[in-house]
């Protein structure tokens, strides 16, 4: 979106309250999403519930496409659409509900600094293992993205979400990693998530932030997501504190509302936290 | 017999040291090539990923050879910058710094070593405990990341780490757009730079092939959108580079570098990444005016420029490394012989930090405790 219509929108979100029925759109739970959506799903829905805002959950075949930015997943409240967290959160500030008020400039930097490492490191780590690593690629991958379609839309449609994901390595200076490197990686990403996390309970004294959603949507969704090998999953349960922090915000946010209205629940085609 | 074999081991470590392998202030040894783009500006070269590699060497006192690619033929065929050193290569800034920071541990623990042998007041599993780790350098250990501080804590490591990709996601982008594919700028000052710098044919075909590259590098990672053009991906990219900056310039705050007064690899990431912009005369740089407002940032950067990079504190440092090849190991030892002083545990600090620190890797397992009873014997002098 460009500066003025960013602005405009914020205006009109400012005038609304959360309306009763805000919809959540992400691909298909059981056969459709991939790791890297799913993660990234889990973090706005989190951060939601956080807020304490109700979103209902609607899985659509379609829902990439019906996004403003190609990305999911987005958010139906009242008039608009934004999608992907960034927006999503600030949508969220112009209603005036925010989890990173009480946080001054420093912090506030360190919180972005942190977001931007998970993005850099932990996102890209699963895009790659899910579509630059050819086993991954040709057993899970290609096969879940395209499941919906009939022949030969699926195969159109998975081998040219696979050459866009490459070309995005490309740039980005990832294609000649090789995968032990990409697993390095995340494993240093998620040391330094352990070192800042220590011992508290969020990552900034006792209140939960957008941070800590993002981490959570992300850590939880590798630790139950079922890959070719456990390699990635492994990586971070060698941290014990984030291992803590992912059920603690589970307990908090998800067991509760599950046992209330029975939907929801984090757990999607994967197991629970071990 | 223990001592004998210790005492060859000894030698030839010495001669290695004597060579210079890791030894940066003997004039004797072959030093580091670093091939990097050229200067102008008041910089000592104009590509940022150059400047951080020689902002960091600059900070931990490494020597290395600069060799611009100016006017040869390297301005297509390599990338910039390389560092050469006994046959490898290493490219990247991260892995460059990290290369360098590990010669620098490198020549610490032999030190280290060649202290406690020639006092023979080390017990011997200290002894074996920086035998090994001399000996796991050498291998080269896993690759790490941005390794390049030891000075940390395991925290402050952390932050850098996630700072450091705070840049290159937010201000980078911006960073190529103003210079690449801005067409003001690109017109005036890039193309015209690049082009009287690099030889005749490939002056037609080094700027256009860098812009086209930076373009493709912008579209993909932040215009996702089939919708988007690049005007609206403009809007976005420079709004966020301006909240990058506001956000590193809250972090710095009064201080004169980012973790205290001495600079680390942070503050060559992030002057390699201001730097340009701060100096280049750019015909429109709404970018630049930005950062001008931002006092802080501005007086980091100038400081650097005054305190590592003129000719008068050039001038000091040579008068400092004339006077150590006269006697490199005994020099440096004398030196670690009050840095042990000052500080009892080194060897602890040292391996805690290092362990603990977010970019270290290794599966060795350290006995801190056997340096507690070596510290009270090593700091008698």
């Amino acid at each position: 979106m460009s500066l003025a219509a960013e602005a405009f929108v914020s205006q009109i979100a400012a005038a609304e309250p959360w309306p009763e029925k805000a919809t959540l759109y992400q691909p298909l739970k059981e056969d459709q999403i991939l790791l890297s959506d799913s993660a990234s799903s889990l973090a706005v829905q989190t951060f939601l519930r956080m807020c304490g805002l109700p979103v209902q959950v609607s899985c659509c075949a379609n829902a990439e496409y019906m996004s403003p930015s190609g990305k999911v997943p987005f958010i139906h409240v009242g008039n608009q659409v934004v999608s992907e967290l960034g927006p999503i959160v600030q949508f969220i500030k112009a209603k005036g509900h925010s989890l990173s008020d009480g946080l001054d400039d420093v912090q506030r930097a360190e919180m972005k600094a942190y977001m931007e490492l998970v993005n850099n490191m932990l996102l890209t780590a699963e895009l790659y293992i899910q579509w630059c690593d050819d086993y991954t690629a040709t057993e899970i991958s290609r096969p879940r993205y395209s499941s919906p379609y009939s022949w030969p839309l699926n195969h159109i449609l998975a081998y040219q979400k696979q050459w866009e994901v490459q070309r995005k390595m490309n740039a980005i200076g990832w294609s000649g990693k090789s995968l032990e490197q990409v697993y390095e990686d995340v494993s240093q990403c998620c040391q330094a998530l352990s070192q800042r996390l220590g011992t508290q309970p969020y990552f900034f004294n006792k209140q939960p932030t957008e941070l800590d959603a993002l981490v959570f949507g992300h850590l939880f969704t590798i630790l139950t997501t079922q890959l070719t090998n456990d390699e990635l999953a492994e990586k971070v349960k060698s941290y014990t504190n984030l291992l803590s922090f992912c059920h603690r915000i589970e307990h908090t946010y998800f067991k509760e509302h599950d046992r209330e209205s029975q939907s929801g629940s984090p757990h999607h085609y994967k197991g629970s936290l071990p | 017999m223990y001592f004998n074999k210790n005492l060859l081991w000894v030698k030839v470590l010495s001669w290695r040291c004597a060579l210079g392998c890791c030894c940066m202030h003997t004039n004797m040894a072959e030093p580091m090539e670093l091939l990097c783009w050229g200067g102008d500006w008041d910089l000592p070269s104009v590509h940022s990923d150059s400047l951080i590699v020689l902002a960091y060497a600059k900070f931990s006192g490494a020597k290395l050879a600069v060799k611009s690619i100016d006017w040869t033929w390297r301005t297509i065929t390599a990338s910039v910058p390389q560092l050469h050193y006994e046959g490898s290569t290493v490219t990247e800034p991260a892995q460059i710094l990290n290369f360098l920071r590990k010669q620098a541990e490198m020549k610490l623990y032999i030190q280290l070593y060649l202290l406690s042998a020639t006092k023979s007041k080390m017990t011997p599993t200290c002894q074996k405990k920086i035998k090994t780790r001399i000996t796991e350098l050498e291998k080269g250990s896993p690759p790490c990341r941005f390794n390049a501080d030891y000075e940390l804590t395991a925290k402050q490591g952390a932050d850098t780490m996630a700072y450091i990709a705070l840049l290159e996601e937010k201000l980078r982008p911006a960073l190529l757009h103003t210079f690449w594919v801005d067409a003001e700028n690109y017109v005036n000052l890039t193309r015209p730079w690049f082009t009287s710098h690099s030889p005749f044919p490939l002056n037609f075909f080094v700027p256009g092939r860098q812009a086209s590259l930076a373009l493709s590098r912008i579209l993909l990672t932040k215009a996702e959108s089939p919708l988007l053009n690049i005007t609206e991906v403009e809007g976005k990219i420079y709004s966020e580079a301006k909240e990058c900056l506001n956000l590193l310039s809250h972090r710095l705050g009064n201080f004169h570098f980012f973790f205290g007064d001495t600079p680390t690899s942070l503050d060559a990431f992030v002057f390699g990444h201001i730097a340009p912009l701060i100096k280049a005369p750019l015909p429109s740089g709404q970018l630049q005016k930005h950062l001008n407002q931002l006092d802080n940032l501005c007086q980091f950067c100038n400081t650097i420029l005054k305190n590592y990079f003129t000719d008068a504190s050039a001038e000091k440092r040579m008068d400092c490394s004339l006077t150590a090849p006269h006697d490199p190991v005994d020099a440096n030892l004398q030196k670690l012989t009050q840095l042990v002083n000052k500080e009892s545990n080194l060897i602890e600090k040292m391996d805690d930090n290092l362990r603990s620190s977010p970019q270290h890797r290794h599966e060795t397992k350290p006995s801190a405790r056997a340096s507690e009873r070596n510290s009270p014997l090593l700091s008698k002098h």
